[in-house]
């Protein structure tokens, strides 16, 4: 039933519900072929990925050299943490979204987005330092487990909580996300079974396609699985937002009491989500070999969300700005010098210009936002906008002195009377070596985590392009021509 | 699967323009009623007008009471409208065709109740001539930091755009509507509302944009409207409870779970009172269903966040506010049939597929939400105000008089009448959206199965 | 000269008929903005052959909302500077709060201008019909012709010619 619409030659990039061959037989030919062999360019990126890696280990080492009790020098680990958890693990909310609403536009980008719940695992590494940077909860500060040393209830909650829960729930979401690319794969991983080149990777995926057939009880089985994995790994990211958000960083600001905040956090992570899918198309287009499959329809639905996600952003930001701008009570007022108008002020301004104003007047022009370079240009702009939003709370955060000590006062910053931070936070804490170490590091290691599962599992899904293939038809009606979309359920 | 029904234009104009150009019987009756209810809450108005504020249970420290919490809940309603028309049409939902205009009109009715709730609320009306910058004359303006500068400014911007919304989309119905009045003065009148609409290829491609291009205008000012609602009790520190960040998205998630909750209720009225279950299908009961898991879920998430950050400080006055909420007379019982309305009674009875395909039970379901949403806003006011600390000499606490209850019961009866008087004059269900999605409409046969589709133009 | 305009009306179903009328008067010499296609409801574009209407839609809403956001400003930071009243130790130009009522003027101009655009590009309001039937809300399909008077019976023609079931005559302003 599907045809081909492309009449003569096309110069730009494409538009519509686009796929580049009219049999399924050819597709599957066409990405199980571009899929076999590595390219050069898979290869630099690993190579550049694990030199990366490795600079960032011995960065880590450098700053493990110092031990974890002096938190101001943890400040960039925790932020490029909490980065990773913004960016890589919010990423496959680009799949589970649109395929829960039914969009047929994001099934050439389904894949490429899921991906990154693989780079989950990683930051699962990266979470495990935090345990050590975060101090158990006797110092005295107010945190979700109430906990307090003279109440007879209270003095019973464990003191390593915030430890105990992120870290449940840091592996819930590292599973569930894993799950939910083995079980979407499945179906590809037997394509590489029965028609991949021999090797390691046909190895594996007969291994991990166990005994995909295909019979219509596995393949309903597999949307109604995905469906529930889907919605489990989306509360889940919400929770660990939460609970990283609060126990990793506002507990440990005395004063900040923004509800808020934590959803906040969650939404920020949406936006750089998308944000980061679109970098990862752009990549699989201009040097994965994908020209032909991701077209601007897959831009334009992107660029929607992340037009929408923007404003959003200042929505969320917005809200609690007001709220703790007016109540100047003596906390809030510190919370604001610290985090937002004091030593961070110049990355706040650049947060807020590339995180809400650049994408809100270039994206609001829709032929920006149906092209290829003003979406690239525009993440690019958010995911830096992201890392100096981490960056300023993060650090900020930990260059806090007394996180841990229960002889400082944990309710409030105190401000001179001229309104000024108290001298230890008076300056911003900038970078040293090991930290851009780290920091290039967690990157490197990001991008090959990818690379390495993008070798094995083809990161453009094939059964979802065929399904579009079953629900898309091109079709005469009366003196036009139209584009007939299948809604199966 | 293809539960909807193919109709032709004609037949469509039939069954969609009986309530306008003819009489439903309960029509007459069921009008005069709301006018009597009317009637009465308006002379309860005019006994405070006359004696003053007092006559209502206010007192200090509770000085908001229960027409501040109408005010919240209509708004709250209000924003169904846009919610449901915008957003599904910017993500091209197909069962939003027959419900975005009952979702609209409510949107505007209920808009006007709140505002009316200002009114009764002041007790001295005539001071609401402050509220707007006016010239120098009298030498004296607003106060833009107050919220009660930025409420009328944002309302007003939404009441605006959402009747410009309502009448632009209304614009080809009117032309139908005009095409079949009978009468002296019907078909004039209809012929200059519909502008001299003939159905060109360029005004139909231009209400297509306009709607799409509205809804994305409007959709923002609704985010807008609430949240500065929300800051007429956030931004101060006086009442505990009241100062927290979180109120802007939490009322708006909470405004949609009424207002969906509220265009479900209407749907249902439509199905039963005009006969329009050819058009408004137990699927659309299932998609709203379904849509209503979701914001209510979102919705107990805000609540269970506003709620933990609450007892974070654990700071003894707000420890105190939420015993008084959740443990003490007459709260506590209130408190119970909240939590189980808005939540726990409806949410898994629309996890049943046939409960959400069931006009009858999701009537229901959703006249307990909005029981619940009006509680949910008197529980944020009046035990947060009664629990007021600072500056407060003398206690008392609140319970509505009948003066209030009866003006209470006039925005209700006042948003039904709206609605009905609409409805008299105006097709309730978009006339050209349903037919479109009639011609729009088409299936796609993969093997032995028959998939619904619809056509989209971009080939 | 005055002119003149003739209907034909199709039914419902003969949607390609219609089409076919269309052709019909392109082949006798109509220009595509002599005669239009009125339906009463919205086809897929290009249904009956006819041209993609084109329109300037979104410079409306971006000039209402330059307006809307200019008086907003005029208003907030006017009334303020006619008022000085510090109140709750905030400046007398307070950013946030200007910031809402800049916003909602903003929105509201928007609003507003995109109504007006979206009747003027609608080319509404119409004061003469033209030849029109009421009809066509009911499902029928019209093809207008709008010409000279001379050039009327003529298109009378093409259009019985062509399978309409009805014609009917009108007038336009001159």
């Amino acid at each position: 039933m599907a045809s081909h619409n492309g009449n003569g030659r096309h110069h730009g990039p494409r538009e519509g519900l686009y796929v580049p061959f009219s049999t399924q037989g050819d597709v599957v030919r066409d990405l199980i072929g571009k899929h076999d062999k590595p390219s050069d360019k898979w290869w630099s990126g690993v190579a550049a990925g694990a030199i990366l890696l490795v600079l960032g280990i011995i960065g880590f080492a450098l700053r493990l050299s110092d031990g974890v009790s002096d938190r101001i020098v943890w400040g960039y680990f925790a932020m490029m943490f909490a980065f990773v958890l913004t960016t890589a693990q919010a990423a496959p909310m680009v799949a589970i979204a649109p395929r829960i609403a039914n969009g047929h536009w994001r099934r050439p980008i389904s894949r490429a987005a899921e991906l990154w719940t693989a780079v989950g695992l990683f930051n699962m590494l990266l979470f495990i330092p935090m345990l050590w940077i975060l101090p158990p909860l006797t110092d005295g500060r107010r945190s979700l487990w109430f906990f307090d040393p003279e109440d007879p209830w209270l003095s019973r909650v464990p003191i390593y909580s915030p430890h105990i829960w992120a870290t449940l729930a840091m592996l819930a979401l590292v599973v569930a996300g894993v799950l939910l690319l083995w079980l979407s794969a499945m179906p590809d991983l037997a394509l590489i079974r029965d028609n991949g080149a021999d090797g390691w990777r046909k190895r594996w995926a007969t291994r991990l396609s166990k005994n995909w057939v295909g019979t219509s009880a596995q393949w309903n089985m597999l949307h109604h699985r995905m469906g529930i994995l889907g919605a489990f790994y989306f509360m889940m990211l919400i929770f660990v937002h939460f609970l990283i958000s609060v126990d990793f960083l506002i507990a440990l600001v005395p004063g900040w009491i923004d509800a808020l905040y934590p959803i906040t956090h969650a939404a920020n992570a949406l936006q750089a989500g998308v944000a980061t899918v679109i970098l990862t198309m752009v990549v699989l287009r201009q040097w994965g070999g994908y020209k032909e499959y991701i077209t601007l329809e897959q831009f334009w639905g992107v660029s929607k969300l992340l037009f929408a996600l923007s404003l959003l952003w200042f929505w969320f930001w917005f809200s609690s700005f007001n709220v703790l701008w007016y109540g100047k009570k003596p906390g809030e007022q510190g919370v604001l010098e610290l985090l937002t108008v004091g030593p961070y002020l110049p990355v706040f301004i650049s947060v807020f210009v590339l995180c809400f104003a650049a994408p809100l007047f270039v994206m609001m022009w829709n032929p920006i936002r149906k092209s290829v370079w003003g979406p690239t240009i525009m993440s690019v702009g958010v995911l830096v906008g992201t890392f100096l939003d981490r960056l300023r709370l993060y650090v900020a955060t930990y260059s806090i002195p007394g996180i841990g000590d229960p002889h400082v006062d944990k309710h409030s910053i105190h401000l001179d009377e001229s309104g000024r931070l108290p001298l230890a936070l008076r300056e911003a804490h900038f970078p040293e070596i090991p930290d851009i170490m780290m920091a290039l590091g967690v990157i490197g290691g990001c991008v090959l985590v990818y690379l390495l599962f993008a070798r094995l599992i083809p990161p453009i899904n094939i059964w979802e392009q065929k399904e579009l293939m079953l629900y898309k038809v091109h079709k005469t009606y009366h003196r036009t021509q139209v584009l007939v979309l299948g809604k199966p359920r | 699967m293809q539960e909807h029904i193919q109709l032709t234009q004609k037949e469509v104009n039939r069954d969609l323009l009986e309530g306008v150009l003819g009489l439903p019987k309960w029509w007459l009756g069921a009008t005069s009623f709301l006018v009597l209810v009317i009637l009465i809450g308006l002379a309860a108005y005019a006994y405070e007008v006359n004696k003053g504020i007092g006559v209502a249970g206010l007192g200090r420290p509770v000085l908001w009471g229960a027409y501040i919490t109408n005010f919240v809940f209509w708004i709250g309603i209000s924003h169904a409208g846009i919610m449901i028309s915008a957003i599904l049409r910017l993500t091209q939902a197909e069962w939003r065709r027959p419900v975005t205009r009952a979702a609209e009109v409510m949107t505007i009715f209920s808009l006007i109740a709140a505002l009316s709730n200002i009114m009764f609320h002041v007790g001295r009306p005539w001071r609401l001539f402050w509220v707007y910058p006016y010239d120098f004359s009298r030498g004296i303006f607003m106060n833009v930091r107050s919220p009660f500068v930025w409420d009328p400014s944002a309302v007003m911007t939404y009441l605006i755009g959402s009747s410009l919304f309502v009448f632009v989309a209304l614009i080809p119905d009117l032309a139908v509507v005009r095409d079949r009045a009978t009468g002296k003065y019907a078909p004039r009148i209809y012929s200059i509302l519909c502008l001299g609409w003939r159905g060109t290829p360029r005004q139909w491609r231009l209400q297509a944009i306009a709607g799409i291009l509205l809804s994305a205008l409007v959709l923002p000012v609704f985010v807008s409207v609430h949240s500065i609602v929300s800051w007429d009790f956030a931004i101060a520190i006086g009442v505990e409870g009241w100062h927290s960040t979180i109120f802007a998205p939490y009322f708006i998630i909470g405004a949609i779970h009424s207002g969906v909750s509220a265009v479900a209720m209407i749907m249902a009225l439509v199905v039963w009172l005009w006969k329009m279950d050819n058009y408004l299908r137990p699927d659309h009961f299932d998609a709203i269903g379904r849509l209503l898991i979701i914001v209510a879920t979102t919705w107990f998430f805000f609540f269970f966040v506003e709620w933990i950050f609450a007892l974070y400080t654990l700071e003894p006055p707000e420890i105190k506010l939420r015993e008084l909420q959740v443990f003490e007379n007459p709260y506590w019982w209130l408190f119970l049939i909240f939590l189980l309305t808005s939540f726990f009674i409806p949410v898994p009875m629309w996890l049943f597929k046939n409960v959400r395909r069931s006009p009858m039970l999701m009537f229901l379901t959703t006249v307990l939400v909005n029981i619940g949403m009006w509680l949910e806003r008197f529980l944020i006011i009046i035990p947060g105000l009664a629990r007021r600390t600072p500056l407060t000499f003398d206690w008392g606490s609140y319970h509505p008089s009948i003066i209030e209850i009866l003006i209470v019961a006039e925005t209700f009866a006042f948003v039904a009448l709206g609605m009905l008087i609409f409805a008299k004059f105006f097709p309730l269900i978009p006339l050209f959206d349903v037919k479109e999605g009639m011609v729009f409409r088409d299936t796609i046969k993969i093997g032995r199965r028959i998939v619904p589709a619809s056509i989209r133009e971009t080939p | 000269m005055a002119k003149r305009s003739v209907l034909g009306l199709f039914p419902e179903e003969r949607i390609d008929t219609a089409a076919d009328a269309m052709d019909a008067l392109s082949s006798a010499g109509y220009t595509s903005s002599e005669y239009e296609v009125l339906t009463g409801t919205p086809y897929p574009e290009g249904t009956f052959g006819e041209e993609e209407p084109t329109h300037k839609l979104f410079r409306w809403p971006l000039i209402g909302a330059a307006c809307g956001f200019v008086v907003g400003l005029l208003v907030t930071a006017g009334s303020q500077l006619a008022y000085p009243l510090v109140t709750g130790g905030k400046p007398i130009l307070s950013i946030p709060p200007m910031a809402i009522i800049l916003y909602e003027g903003t929105m509201l101009g928007a609003i507003i201008f995109a109504v007006i655009g979206i009747i003027i590009e609608s080319r509404l309001p119409r004061i003469f019909m033209g030849a029109y039937d009421t009809k066509i809300t009911e499902g029928y399909i019209g093809v207008t012709v709008t010409a000279d008077e001379s050039r009327m019976p003529n298109a009378e023609k093409v259009l019985r010619d062509a399978g309409a079931e009805e014609i009917k005559r009108g007038w336009e302003s001159s």
